[in-house]
């Protein structure tokens, strides 16, 4: 074990989140029985150390460190069981030795790193100017300006190199040394799989000595630029300890401090080196986190790929492989797939072999997924993308005690709920929105963003929005259970905005149904998530794409047509809209034909009001190219004559109403569809499709209604009987003046229509007198006046 | 089989192990790892064979098959734990060139072959009889005429079993056994022939083909699937494409000049795009049609191109040239696939810049 520079401290080198590194540190802490314990982490946390032993404490769950003036700003700690940290702490809570975290506080490096993103502005701003003096080509500016952000984001936690720099990824350095493909395999086969831990932490601190020492021929922007005083920070933290007269230290960090904190500079450089450090407030708290965020980067650096695995490694001590090749089979049976032991046995020998071949001591995971892919999936990679999701991420939710302090979720809402002058009120009480008031509308975002995170403070009154568009009701009613809520929504984000987005996104992400998505459309809509609207969108977009059935295509085009054309009344960016719409009309025109072939009545009703539904989103948008593809639709959908013939009724009055056909070809196709030739059943469903709705159309047009006339009085009586109650329907469904008006034609023959048409003689006198008023009504000026 | 072996290079096509024999040699003689019982070399030098690469003292050896090396690397550790390998993948994978090769670096023999049709008998996967000897002389070892199968189970090598899933189901099941017993029994001389160490059996099988024979569950547990990809890059393909299309044009005397590169690249483009179910880019989702939509059919669209442009046109590949080909190759199934077709034209190829003329004359065709 390396020695501190002198005996009272042992320096334990680990990696964050791995199952190896916390089965020895906790060996090693058994063993030599510390009494203080220091791990790496904020001691603004040092508080929060005694709720580990809480019983309603379920890893994983994260340390939160937030500014309480920007919630945004703000760093995670999460633990797995399996972490290291984790263990140590259990460990002396457990024992009652006392445990401290050692890093640079959170107050100074939120400081630091505010500072810093100033000073990066200014450059930019600097350069832009210097620009301007230069050259006058504005454009160049704005990419030099990119350069430099870019360049800059190195300092920054988020961005990704192709090969992370030495500081931020050593391991991806190791395994590169040993040929190996990535870090985390490294890792695993030569720590985590390792049971035998003698000298571990020795051989550790040496390889990540040798690193440190070829960092020197780094450039200087790519360290970790708060990594001085992080560890200036842990060897003070270790001093205080000796001075408060700890005799038997135990220290856990990461195995790349390890070389820093077992050489011990001279206190006074570090002490400068401290000395007068930006400061900034902040708060600490727990929060539950979940297993698939383990893998984000965070406080603790890059995150881990494969959760899951690690708590198998973590669970289990020794047959490991074996236990997790049962594992995956049992998961395949809960699947209804094929997974006898013989495959398990056959499994793990190919594992092993293919483990011998690449010249390692046991299979690894990524030896156990091929040879699960070839062995138990027959090839195919869908059971393995299963296995992947739920067993090797494995997803688990932590909880943490109720009376952990208020989360940046929790306090964002607050100032919101300030602003807005929205008190949470357990009475009920009603909130009537005009969302062209700004205030108002951000009510409305706010009460529809809580009801996506599941806080359902406010039930919208569905039977008021007849109204108007801009109106909304609310129903108001806090309740105490909603601050629970909170805690666990804080997985999400650190804002309510950003918490939205973020559960947005990943509802989209569980590949819902298509009705599912465009339901979450509408909500992101309501809720005006900018960011998330493109991201559903495309989601819409894909999955529409490969969506087989055309009636959920059908249903699930009026909501979008309506968010395309009405959507700006809220102020939402709607282009994407447009863009899958035009896609999903294209998709339809294309299948809609082959759909609708054999038919029976009751679905045929159900593709009648869909494409009725579908006309009038199209008409609404009224695009010419979108047109003509509906047209084409509708044109085959009345030509084929096996169609049922609500369908080419219905696309018949489309076409006629759309103008795209004229009268008299509408004539020739009526007078086809109603020919004795046809069964009259078919006749009947097809001037049931035509008149539906609405019969001005026979009274306009005389020779339409003689085509009906006469067909109706060539019927012998069995087809009357068994077309009449059709042809009722069908007339019921006419307003009754119309009725009456049809009836009296029918009565009268030609003469009605005659008499009709000479009452139609206009007296223009008399009409001209209202031209005014009507001109004033609409807006319009007169002309000639 | 020997005969072959020794006949003299007038061969139109030399087995693997005839055409790398020296490869083979060098890696035998450099090979100090440990073999499993009856191979000729190691695991590690049967990969090294397979992928290619420099040997220490600086021989080289070609690549035989380009891709993924874990895929291989299964290949290698499935025959070594003595379970029959099964190679799935659409036309033009390289399933029974990877076949012969892992054959003749194993084995040093990738001569053990059957292949699947529809009219393979059991026979030909068990043994058969020649039936004058068995009429002269009564059954006997010796008028029985062993399967490649038989063969190479007696001298522990590896059989080689082409389009399995072609073959019927219950001439499949005959392998069950061999597959599970390692052993094949000949009921007629009461006598049986055990497998030798060595022994293993590499199926090829086309997974998207239609009027296939499936695995039955039993046959498919014995197997290790490996599904071999399609290429990945589209420059991979578009350049096995044109290497294809130039040699086939050759042989087949078209007049018409080749192909510009960007016509093959499009036709690629709209094979790939089906194929994956989404567009090159990979911002749009589309349906895939129910044919194959293998790297085989593009360079059969692309050569029929060429035929008619050369025939009927003046010589050089328009896009009505190979409209008509992609329509055949995209429009299997009449009714789903014409739907999945029009959905691609209007939601991809209509907006995509310069390829008004493809979709126009694909509109037209369908």
């Amino acid at each position: 074990m390396p020695k501190a520079e002198t005996d009272d401290v042992q320096v334990f080198g680990i990696r964050h989140h791995g199952p190896g590194s916390a089965r020895s540190v906790l060996a090693a802490l058994k063993e030599l029985k510390p009494d203080c314990i220091l791990v790496e982490g904020p001691p603004e946390a040092d508080s929060l150390v005694a709720f580990v032993e809480r019983e309603d404490m379920k890893p994983p769950v994260a340390l939160l460190i937030y500014s309480p003036d920007n919630p945004k700003q703000a760093v995670y700690y999460p633990f797995a069981q399996f972490s290291p940290e984790w263990q140590a702490i259990r460990y002396g809570v457990n024992n009652y030795i006392p445990v401290k975290f050692m890093d640079l506080p959170m107050t100074n490096s939120m400081a630091l790193e505010e500072q810093r993103r100033k000073e990066i502005f200014e450059l930019i701003e600097k350069t832009l100017k210097e620009e301007d003096d230069d050259d006058d080509e504005n454009h160049n500016d704005e990419s030099e300006a990119d350069e430099i952000v870019k360049t800059s984001e190195s300092f920054h936690p988020e961005s990704k190199d192709k090969m992370p720099s030495i500081s931020k990824d050593p391991l991806s350095w190791l395994a590169r040394a040993a040929n190996v493909s990535d870090g985390e395999r490294w890792w695993e086969q030569m720590v985590e799989q390792r049971r035998d831990t003698k000298d571990l932490f020795a051989a550790l601190n040496e390889a990540m000595s040798g690193l440190r020492e070829s960092l020197k021929d780094e450039p200087a922007d790519k360290h970790d630029a708060d990594e001085p005083y992080r560890e200036a920070h842990m060897r003070q933290t270790i001093r205080q300890a000796r001075k408060d007269g700890y005799k038997n230290i135990a220290v856990i960090c990461g195995a790349w401090h390890t070389p820093a904190l077992s050489n011990m500079p001279p206190a006074a450089e570090d002490a400068k080196l401290l000395k007068g450090l930006p400061k900034t407030k902040v708060v600490a708290t727990w929060i539950p986190w979940t297993h698939s965020r383990l893998s984000y980067e965070s406080g603790y650096g890059a995150g881990i790929v494969s959760p899951g695995w690690y708590q198998h490694l973590w669970d289990h001590d020794e047959k490991i492989v074996e236990k997790w090749m049962s594992k995956v089979a049992r998961f395949l049976r809960d699947k209804d797939l094929d997974a006898s032991s013989a495959h398990i046995i056959e499994t793990v020998r190919l594992a092993e072999t293919l483990a011998a071949m690449r010249g390692h001591s046991a299979a690894g995971l990524s030896e156990l997924n091929e040879a699960t892919k070839a062995v138990l999936c027959f090839g195919d990679d869908t059971p393995l993308k299963l296995i992947y999701k739920e067993l090797i991420i494995g997803d688990r939710l932590g909880e943490v005690p109720a009376e952990t302090q208020g989360t940046p979720l929790a306090k964002d809402l607050e100032a919101q709920q300030k602003s807005l002058r929205m008190k949470a009120e357990t009475g009920e009480k009603i909130l009537d929105l005009d969302l062209r008031k700004d205030i108002d509308r951000g009510r409305s975002h706010l009460l529809h963003r809580l009801s996506l995170l599941g806080i359902k403070w406010g039930i919208i009154e569905k039977s008021k929005r007849k109204s108007g568009t801009f109106h909304e009701v609310w129903n108001l009613r806090w309740e105490p259970e909603f601050s629970i809520a909170l805690i666990e929504a804080s997985v999400w984000g650190r804002t309510v905005l950003e918490a939205c987005e973020a559960k947005a996104k990943d509802q989209a992400d569980k590949d819902p149904s298509l009705q599912d998505l465009t339901e979450l459309l509408d909500q992101v809509l309501l809720a005006d998530l900018t960011n998330s609207i493109r991201y559903v969108m495309e989601q819409v977009k894909s999955v529409s794409a490969t969506a087989s059935d055309i009636s959920h295509l059908m249903h699930a085009l009026m909501p979008l047509a309506q968010i395309a054309r009405y959507g700006n009344v809220r102020k939402t960016d709607v282009e994407t809209v447009s863009e899958v719409i035009a896609s999903m009309v294209a998709r339809i025109c294309a299948g809609l034909p082959a759909y609708c072939s054999a038919l029976n009545d009751d679905a045929a009703q159900l593709v009648f009001e869909s494409i009725i539904q579908v006309n009038s989103a199209i008409s609404l948008l009224n695009e010419q190219d979108q047109l003509n593809l509906w047209y084409e639709c509708l044109q085959k959908l009345l030509l084929d004559a096996n169609m049922h013939g609500l369908i080419s009724g219905r696309a018949a009055r489309l076409l006629l109403d759309a103008k795209v056909i004229t009268t008299d070809e509408i004539k020739r196709y009526f007078g086809l569809a109603l020919s004795l030739a046809q069964e009259p059943g078919r006749a009947a469903s097809f001037a049931e499709g035509f008149l539906q709705g609405s019969g001005l159309v026979l009274i306009h047009d005389v020779a339409l209604l003689e085509i009906v006339d006469s067909w109706v009085s060539g019927l012998g009586e069995e087809q009357f009987k068994q077309i009449l109650p059709l042809m009722r329907r069908t007339f019921s469904s006419f307003t009754p003046p119309e009725r009456r008006q049809i009836g009296e034609r029918i009565k009268q023959g030609q003469v009605v229509a005659r008499k009709q048409e000479k009452s139609l003689d206009i007296n223009h006198e008399r009409g001209s007198l209202v031209l005014p008023t009507v001109a004033l009504l609409l807006g319009l000026s007169l002309e000639g006046e | 089989m020997t005969e072959t072996a020794t006949r003299v290079k007038s061969v139109l096509r030399e087995h693997a192990e005839q055409q790398y024999a020296n490869e083979l040699a060098e890696l035998e003689r450099v090979d100090k790892k440990q073999k499993p019982p009856s191979w000729k070399l190691s695991p590690w030098a049967v990969s090294k064979y397979i992928l290619g690469g420099k040997l220490e003292n600086g021989f080289e050896i070609a690549p035989k098959y380009i891709g993924k090396e874990r895929i291989v690397e299964i290949a290698i550790a499935t025959l070594a734990t003595d379970r029959a390998l099964l190679l799935l993948g659409v036309p033009g994978t390289a399933k029974t060139w990877l076949s012969e090769h892992l054959a003749a670096a194993i084995s040093g023999d990738s001569t053990m072959i059957v292949q699947g049709t529809a009219g393979t008998p059991e026979e030909a996967i068990r043994y058969g009889w020649n039936y004058a000897k068995l009429l002269a002389e009564g059954p006997s070892l010796q008028a029985l005429v062993p399967s490649p199968v038989m063969r190479a189970m007696s001298e522990g090598k590896i059989a080689r079993i082409e389009e399995l899933t072609r073959i019927p189901a219950e001439v499949q099941d005959t392998l069950i056994t061999i597959l599970s017993e390692k052993t094949l029994p000949i009921p007629e001389l009461n006598e049986e022939v055990q497998a030798n160490k060595g022994f293993n059996v590499i199926a090829t099988a086309n997974d998207r083909d239609r009027g296939v024979n499936d695995l039955s569950s039993a046959l498919k547990r014995r197997f290790n699937t490996i599904v071999l990809p399609v290429p990945d890059s589209i420059e991979e393909e578009v350049d096995i494409v044109t290497r294809r299309v130039e040699s086939i044009g050759r042989a087949l005397e078209l007049p018409a000049e080749a192909p510009a590169l960007e016509e093959i690249r499009r036709v690629v483009t709209i094979f790939r795009e089906l194929r994956n179910g989404i567009t090159e880019d990979g911002k749009t989702k589309i349906k895939s049609p129910t044919g194959t939509m293998s790297t085989a059919e593009a360079i059969s669209v692309i050569t029929s191109g060429m035929a008619l442009a050369s025939h009927f046109g003046d010589g050089k590949m328009i896009a009505r040239d190979i409209a008509a080909g992609i329509n055949g190759a995209v429009v299997k199934d009449p009714i789903q696939d014409k739907i999945v077709f029009k959905e691609y034209l209007e939601t991809v190829i209509k907006e995509r810049d310069g390829w008004k003329d493809i979709y126009r004359s694909c509109r037209e065709m369908s």
